[in-house]
């Protein structure tokens, strides 16, 4: 019973952190249709920039983590400008492969820069942790799932009750009807993805977080929270959260309860296998629609 | 031929269309018009299996056509054309026909990559050829269709329905877009594949000018529900049809 | 134009030093598997991000039917090629409930799944350790390390014969490829790639041209794969990762995505890379920290697959293409850029 609440405790954390990187994606694709690959890239050198700034220049962790927010974001909205505003009207595909490029260009960009060990995150928390019972909770994944929830009530806020989150809306129904209606559009896009780079920043954060360290594996775990999203839906925050928990969930259980016969590491697979069974169910993820297509 | 009853189709709380009955025989050209917004389209994808009405019967020489899956309908002879035309840019106009024939084709994918099936291919691209003489374009076979203009594209298309062999053919608003000498030419391609070719014709359109010219019969939908069924003389004087339009002159245009 | 290439590449061995030799094998042995990514990929318009599972697939039946049961290359070679064709047909179906992007994420997803049963299955795969792949073995003719055919003079060694070998079936595979493009199939793939929906009521049979469409491009993936074990003869299960299914799509859009010159160009391009990019004289000694020549081509093919996108998304065939109407004055070739139209699972414009 003990290992089952740690474990379901666990698996909490490790979704609000899922939920927080799907809805990175969520943000991105529904206002271009763009499914950003280069999320676990964008994660990876947002726990390296925490690292770098809070252990080798010696910031507070606190400003050390706004920082690389904003750097991230920055580093967003570049991309943004630099490569997609160009290729705005290519196919989809055109654009995923893209970001599946930059995705691989940052990631060994990281690997150059800083090399394979781990390193320290220099985050105030490491493994300090408090008893509930015999479950052990550690502080940092108590943050993670703090910050998560911060994060959306935050983006939750900006959708509903900004003009930046009604425009974002009106760009991802209809580009062009929204440009012509005098709509800042590619404004709209320069924050979709600031806000993607700013939420992967948090997401490599936690993921950084003890037991793990910043080391390039944090980018495979990235990868994981692919089938939060399509569990989620791809369109719908709400599903990212449900898909996040469901993967974290999911992904820990399994680490606790598989047995030997399924393999070493069987957890790392867990969630793919249990996205393509979920699929064969409903191919549109639990929140999805199926598309109304035009003949 | 073509026999419709009460056919209904709603979304969610939105009626595209009510108790819909009509016939089309052997041979006819029905032409299916109204007000923008009165459930023609809507109608079109219905008998194209796209959408599935929540009630009445469609019945093609007595075959039930609703129960049938969209890549069914070739195999009963039903041939539809689009309005973002299911051309492919970068195929040539001969292959766009002939993708109107993969359906009577037999090769898969094994026999055509090992070469196996040069016989089949050839009689295929004769029956191609021929569908784009009809059509009058047969001197652009070889043009990659994505570098055509509108009109040449619209007959590709055509081309590709007339390639299916079709029992019943479904066209979309076949003169949408086109200036006035290309709707000439296609009215006048149309006529001519209506009776030299004896083709029964389903169209929907706007185009009133082109609808007195071609339809034998027409149906008059608003609102989704049908308000008259004659030929166009009767249909250009009832007073249904006329308010229906309401300040639109229902005179031929040139 | 096609004579100058076919003796192109049958001279091109003895025109090479060892190194580049061995690059060039290895290109045209990539190759094989690229045609196959570009059938479903660059025909049909199905993203594929498991290539390097059906390589993977291929190269342990390869290895298991060759080394552990003796068994000789007539025979393995093309079972590697029907075994993940098999594969092929179970991802297949799933491609019919699964459009674009879902789709592309659960090939992802065989990736993982692939390596997680590579590295657990060690009575085949020989588990983290890696294993020994067989040499090719043709009746007389054997292609291990160190040997040498001598025909009437001319001396063929280890790595001449695999490139050999490698360029016949990669002949066949493109040649198959291009009638596959000629005849029904190949039309029907392109119609689904370009309008998927429209394709169905023209009457194209659509769930089973994906399944088709996978299962060509498997069997040649698994055809590659083996060829490529035995090659390399020893592999680890992290072989067959996700870098190498990115390498595959990479070279079929530099090359040109659906064109027939486009796998061959394409891999030239990225599997030379590696060894174009250690000969840079401004790279420190590897282990050393900093900058290694593995990671430069990781960002290098990231940055190729950015920037060819990004300027040409026609790949180099479009440039030549690009170059040949510029010179003649004439139209050459189509000036329609091939859309992979993955559709977006919500594009609802209700």
């Amino acid at each position: 019973m003990t290992q089952f609440l740690q474990l379901l405790f666990q698996g909490v954390a490790l979704g609000a952190t899922y939920a927080l990187i799907a809805l990175g994606f969520v943000v991105v694709y529904r206002a271009s249709g763009v499914i950003n690959f280069a999320q676990g890239a964008m994660l990876l050198a947002g726990a390296y920039t925490i690292s770098w700034l809070a252990t080798d220049v010696g910031v507070p962790f606190l400003p050390a983590v706004l920082a690389a927010v904003a750097l991230l974001a920055l580093a967003g909205a570049g991309f943004q400008i630099a490569v997609l505003r160009r290729v705005s009207g290519e196919p989809t595909f055109v654009l995923v492969m893209i970001t599946i490029g930059a995705g691989i260009a940052v990631t060994s960009l990281m690997e150059a820069l800083f090399g394979t060990d781990p390193r320290l995150l220099g985050d105030p928390w490491g493994s300090t942790s408090f008893a509930v019972g015999d479950v052990t909770i550690n502080w940092v994944k108590v943050w993670g799932i703090v910050v998560t929830c911060a994060a959306l009530a935050a983006y939750f806020c900006f959708d509903r009750y900004t003009r930046w989150g009604l425009a974002t809306q009106a760009t991802a129904e209809d580009e062009e009807a929204t440009l012509s209606l005098g709509v800042p559009v590619r404004r709209v896009h320069l924050i979709t993805w600031a806000m993607a780079g700013a939420l992967a920043t948090l997401g490599g954060l936690f993921l950084a977080g003890f037991p793990a360290s910043p080391q390039p594996s944090i980018g495979d775990a990235a990868l994981r929270a692919f089938p939060a999203i399509v569990l989620g839906g791809l369109r719908s925050p709400t599903g990212a959260v449900v898909g996040g928990l469901v993967i974290g969930l999911t992904e820990v259980m399994t680490s606790g309860y598989a047995p030997s016969s399924l393999g070493d590491n069987f957890y790392a697979v867990a969630p793919y296998i249990a996205m393509i069974l979920i699929l064969l169910v409903r191919p549109y993820g639990l929140f999805g629609r199926a598309p109304a297509e035009r003949l | 031929m073509l026999e419709v009853r009460d056919l209904t189709l709603r979304f969610g709380t939105i009626c595209a269309f009510e108790g819909v009955s009509f016939d089309v025989a052997r041979g006819e050209l029905l032409a299916v018009i109204g007000p923008n917004g009165a459930g023609k389209s809507s109608l079109f994808n219905a008998l194209s299996c796209v959408y599935r009405p929540q009630k009445g019967t469609v019945r093609l020489e007595g075959e039930d056509m609703l129960a049938l899956r969209p890549r069914q309908l070739a195999g009963r002879g039903v041939a539809r054309s689009f309005q973002n035309l299911g051309l492919v840019g970068e195929l040539t106009a001969l292959e766009n026909v002939l993708i109107g024939r993969d359906h009577l084709m037999r090769a898969g994918a094994l026999r055509g990559g090992l070469g196996l099936a040069r016989a089949e291919e050839r009689e295929h691209r004769a029956a191609a050829k021929l569908a784009l003489r009809k059509v009058g374009i047969e001197d652009l076979a070889g043009r990659v269709v994505g570098t055509l203009p509108y009109g040449h594209r619209k007959r590709v298309e055509l081309a590709r329905c007339v390639a299916m062999q079709p029992r019943l053919m479904l066209l979309d608003e076949p003169v949408a877009g086109m200036s006035a000498a290309e709707r000439a030419d296609m009215t006048a391609l149309l006529r001519r594949l209506h009776r030299d070719e004896g083709l029964t014709l389903l169209l929907v359109e706007h185009d009133m000018g082109v609808v007195m010219q071609l339809a034998d019969r027409v149906l008059v939908l608003d609102f989704g529900r049908p308000i008259a069924v004659g030929s166009p003389a009767e249909i250009q004087n009832d007073d249904r049809v006329i308010r229906a339009y309401l300040g639109e002159e229902l005179e031929q245009t040139a | 134009m096609l004579a100058v290439v076919v003796v192109f590449a049958i001279v091109l061995p003895f025109a090479l030093n060892a190194a580049q030799l061995a690059t060039a094998t290895f290109v045209v042995i990539a190759a094989i598997g690229a045609t196959g990514l570009n059938v479903v990929t660059g025909y049909a318009g199905q993203i594929s991000l498991g290539h390097a599972a059906f390589l993977g697939v291929g190269a342990y039946t390869g290895a298991v039917l060759g080394a552990d049961h003796g068994v000789t290359a007539f025979i393995w070679i093309p079972a590697a090629g029907v075994v993940a064709a098999l594969l092929g047909a179970v991802v297949g179906p799933v491609a019919l409930r699964l459009r674009g992007l879902y789709l592309a994420i659960v090939t992802l997803g065989l990736i993982f799944i692939a390596q997680h049963v590579f590295f657990n299955l060690d009575g085949l795969t020989g588990g983290p350790q890696g294993r020994a792949f067989p040499a090719v073995q043709l009746a007389s003719f054997d292609f291990s390390p160190g040997q040498v055919l001598d025909l009437g003079g001319i001396t063929i060694d280890s790595s001449g014969l695999y490139y050999f070998l490698g360029l016949i079936l990669l002949a066949a595979a493109t040649a198959f490829a291009w009638n596959l493009r000629r005849t029904r199939s190949g039309r029907a793939m392109v119609a689904l790639r370009e309008r998927e929906a429209a394709a169905a009521v023209m009457g194209i049979n659509v769930g089973r041209l994906k399944v088709t469409a996978f299962v060509v491009s498997s069997a040649m993936a698994g055809v590659s794969g083996a060829l490529y074990g035995s090659y390399l003869s020893f592999a680890q299960p992290d072989q067959w990762s996700l870098l190498l299914s990115i390498q595959f799509i990479a070279a079929i859009i530099v090359g040109g995505l659906g064109t027939t010159a486009g796998p061959v160009l394409g891999c030239a391009v990225v599997f030379a890379l590696p060894s174009l990019l250690k000969q840079l004289p401004f790279l420190p000694e590897e282990g050393s920290g900093g900058l290694s020549a593995g990671d430069l081509t990781s960002i290098t093919y990231g940055l190729l697959i950015v920037a060819f996108l990004t300027l040409e998304p026609r790949g180099l065939v479009g440039i030549a293409n690009r170059l040949r109407r510029t010179g003649n004055g004439s139209d050459v070739g189509s000036s329609v850029t091939p859309k992979l139209t993955v559709t977006t699972p919500e594009e609802a414009h209700p």
